[in-house]
């Protein structure tokens, strides 16, 4: 049987939200200065500081939802599930970080053949497909958009 | 010029070659998109942006996302019935008939049913908003920073107010949205906000890359998950036969399209309902209303027509708050905003005065869209339903390599993938936390023009923060967001009740039937 965490996601949310907002409202002062001269404008603080002060109220809210009235909505999270889903988001994460270094097409073609692998694919033909999907996405965006994207090591190549 | 004049040049200007290919070629990638389940209309529109960069006219920009729009609202009934699957959340009701009808084996009936009320309804929508626009517009023509700072707050709280599964989640989303948009150098005052010295923070988070990560990743993401979870196993699709819609048939669910169409179009004028909801309060009273209620859940001609007139009718009729007052009416109207912006247009009574031919073109694309709906159906439905049977593993990797390209062409700085790749983990977060991330997004949509006004307001009126009160109009639209917003709740919460029992019925026949066909 697969393990199952019962995540509450009221006391979740208004307990990260909570901290979140008031660290946020601890450092805006060195974070946001106020100007020199006084423009006439209201203070750069206000729109930040109300939302801040918005998102401390949802959250106690949110907390007393959950820890007074016990009133939850409850996120089970299947591990086995949700591993599958964190990897491919890290697979993503690795791809925009070997972009700007190896470039689109070289992170491209080594991170979505690692992600087809992943999925159990094993047929050439779909790796194929995917190196192709890769360059034409890559020389339409050059061509028809007129948009340069990261060519990497392959600068002066392509 | 006059409003009729405007409406002839408007026509002339969306039948050139150019706005026809633009408007034929959304609609199939919207039909395309909708049909797949699990990705939505507001994938299509984000992975369509980046195309319409290239093209210098704004209006053809947004008349052809308009067109993802429309097609991905049919498109969404096409695996809803022959996988019984809705490929969009707005054709859940679809499933209720259609797919029981795919199962009798009269699969083209159902998607002709489906086409005929898509059109119908969304042809209805569109004329309700060629009609309305501009005296909505001269109304609201009246509003100063002050008005229009409330109308923001309005149009945050009505989508924060019925986004998810509770209002503090989506009022925290809506304001993390505008708090993201605050990071970078405040254009007023020079002051940099929350850069912690980080260099690409200085010119602050465009709003691209978040809709990018936050909608489109993330949906491809969790489907290829999914995906890998199941085994990469493919459900059957039911075959299309040749026997399609006859013109008694057609004359048979008039009523019921009828009748859906104009609640939806009701419906999807108020900002923050939506076609999801539209459609399940059609299905309900085309029902009720019916001479033959016993056969809605079997495979009922009228139950498709309800569903499917009313989510069509609401593309038009969403289009309404956003055009005339730059409030958007669900999801997907709140990022057609934020293309507007980015294409340098800003909805709202100003677009009728200072951009009223392109206001106006955009409103005839619509229109024309949604008419040329059903002559593209018929020729590609049979075409574009193969998509449904096209692996996950096809799909995703030009899904997602796109929307990183996309991201990238905004500014085209790499940067934006960066900004990308840690909202796509923000995203994950807020999925952990059940947060919905649209009111978010509208937020940051939103935060300029609301801090603008506020400036604006502000800087006018002495810095007296009671102004928002004071000026009657203003007051009153802050009076309707609290009131729209408890009632909106109210409504969402009966519409979900509705929905849950006669999704229970449903399945229930639905098991029923299949348990017939396995005897």
């Amino acid at each position: 049987m697969k393990k199952t965490i019962k995540i509450k996601t009221n006391l979740l949310a208004g307990t990260v939200m909570g901290l979140f907002s008031v660290i946020m409202l601890l450092i805006m002062p060195t974070q946001v200065r106020l100007p020199m001269w006084d423009s006439g404008a209201p203070s750069p603080r206000i729109i930040p500081g109300i939302c801040l002060v918005g998102i401390l109220i949802c959250s106690i809210i949110l907390l007393v939802q959950s820890l007074v009235f016990h009133k939850e909505h409850i996120y089970e999270f299947v591990w086995e599930n949700e591993r599958k889903e964190l990897l491919l988001i890290g697979a993503l994460v690795v791809f925009v970080a070997l972009t700007k270094t190896l470039g689109f097409i070289p992170a491209g073609i080594l991170i979505f053949c690692a992600i087809q692998w992943y999925e159990g694919e094993r047929k050439p033909l779909i790796y194929i497909y995917t190196l192709a999907m890769v360059v034409i996405v890559y020389f339409l965006f050059q061509n028809v958009f007129h948009v340069d994207l990261p060519a990497g090591i392959l600068k002066g190549i392509i | 010029m006059g409003y009729f004049d405007y409406i002839t040049s408007a026509f002339a200007a969306v039948f050139t070659l150019g706005n026809l290919a633009f408007i034929f070629g959304g609609m199939l990638m919207g039909m395309v998109i909708g049909c797949i389940p699990g990705l939505s209309v507001t994938l299509g529109i984000i992975l369509f942006l980046p195309l319409t960069y290239g093209i210098k006219d704004p209006s053809t920009a947004i008349i052809s996302l308009l067109a993802v729009y429309v097609g991905g609202m049919y498109g969404g009934s096409i695996s809803a019935i022959t996988l019984n699957t809705p490929g969009t959340n707005s054709a859940i009701a679809t499933t209720f008939d259609g797919y029981p009808l795919a199962k009798k084996g009269r699969v083209l009936q159902a998607l002709d049913t489906s086409l005929f009320a898509s059109s119908f309804g969304g042809i209805v929508g569109a004329l309700l908003l060629l009609v309305l626009a501009a005296p909505i517009a001269a109304f609201v023509s009246k509003f100063t920073s002050v008005e229009y700072f409330s109308m923001a707050v309005l149009g945050i709280s009505l989508l924060a107010g019925v986004s998810g599964n509770s209002l503090p989640k989506g009022i925290l989303s809506g304001l993390f949205g505008i708090l993201i948009a605050c990071i970078g150098v405040d254009a007023v005052t020079g002051v940099s906000r929350f850069t912690f010295g980080v260099s690409i923070l200085q010119f602050g988070i465009d709003m691209l890359p978040a809709m990018i990560a936050l909608v489109a990743l993330k949906q491809v993401v969790g489907k290829l998950a999914e995906f890998k979870v199941n085994g990469g196993k493919m459900e059957d699709a039911n075959k299309i036969d040749k026997k399609g819609l006859s013109l008694s048939e057609a004359k048979s669910i008039l009523p019921a399209t009828a009748l859906s169409t104009i609640i939806a179009s009701f419906i999807g004028a108020m900002p923050g309902v939506g076609g999801g909801v539209a459609q399940f309060l059609c299905y309900n009273q085309a029902k009720q209303l019916s001479k033959h209620p016993e056969k809605f859940g079997k495979g009922s001609l009228e139950g498709i027509a309800a569903a499917e007139s009313s989510n069509n009718a609401v593309v038009g009729s969403a289009m309404i708050p956003l055009m005339t007052m730059g409030i958007p009416g669900d999801g997907v109207t709140a990022l057609l905003l934020g293309a507007f912006i980015l294409h340098g247009m800003q909805p709202g009574p100003n677009m009728f005065t200072k951009q009223a031919l392109q206001a106006y073109t955009i409103i005839v694309g619509c229109f024309v869209a949604n008419l040329f709906l059903w002559p593209l159906g018929k020729v590609m439905t049979r075409a574009v339903a193969k998509v449904v049977q096209v692996k996950y593993t096809y799909l995703a990797p030009a899904i997602m390599l796109f929307c990183f390209a996309g991201a990238f062409a905004g500014t085209g700085n790499f940067k934006e993938m960066v900004f990308c790749a840690v909202l796509l983990v923000f995203s994950y977060l807020l999925k952990i936390m059940e947060i919905d991330a649209i009111p978010l997004l509208l937020g940051l949509i939103l935060a300029k023009i609301m801090e603008t006004n506020f400036v604006t307001a502000m800087m006018s009126y002495d810095r007296d923060y009671f102004i928002f009160f004071k000026r009657p109009i203003s007051l009153i639209i802050l009076v309707i967001t609290v009131l729209l917003v408890w009632s909106m709740i109210r409504i969402n919460k009966k519409v979900d009740a509705l929905n849950e029992v006669q999704a229970e019925e449903i399945n229930k026949m639905h098991n029923d039937l299949e348990a017939q066909e396995a005897c």
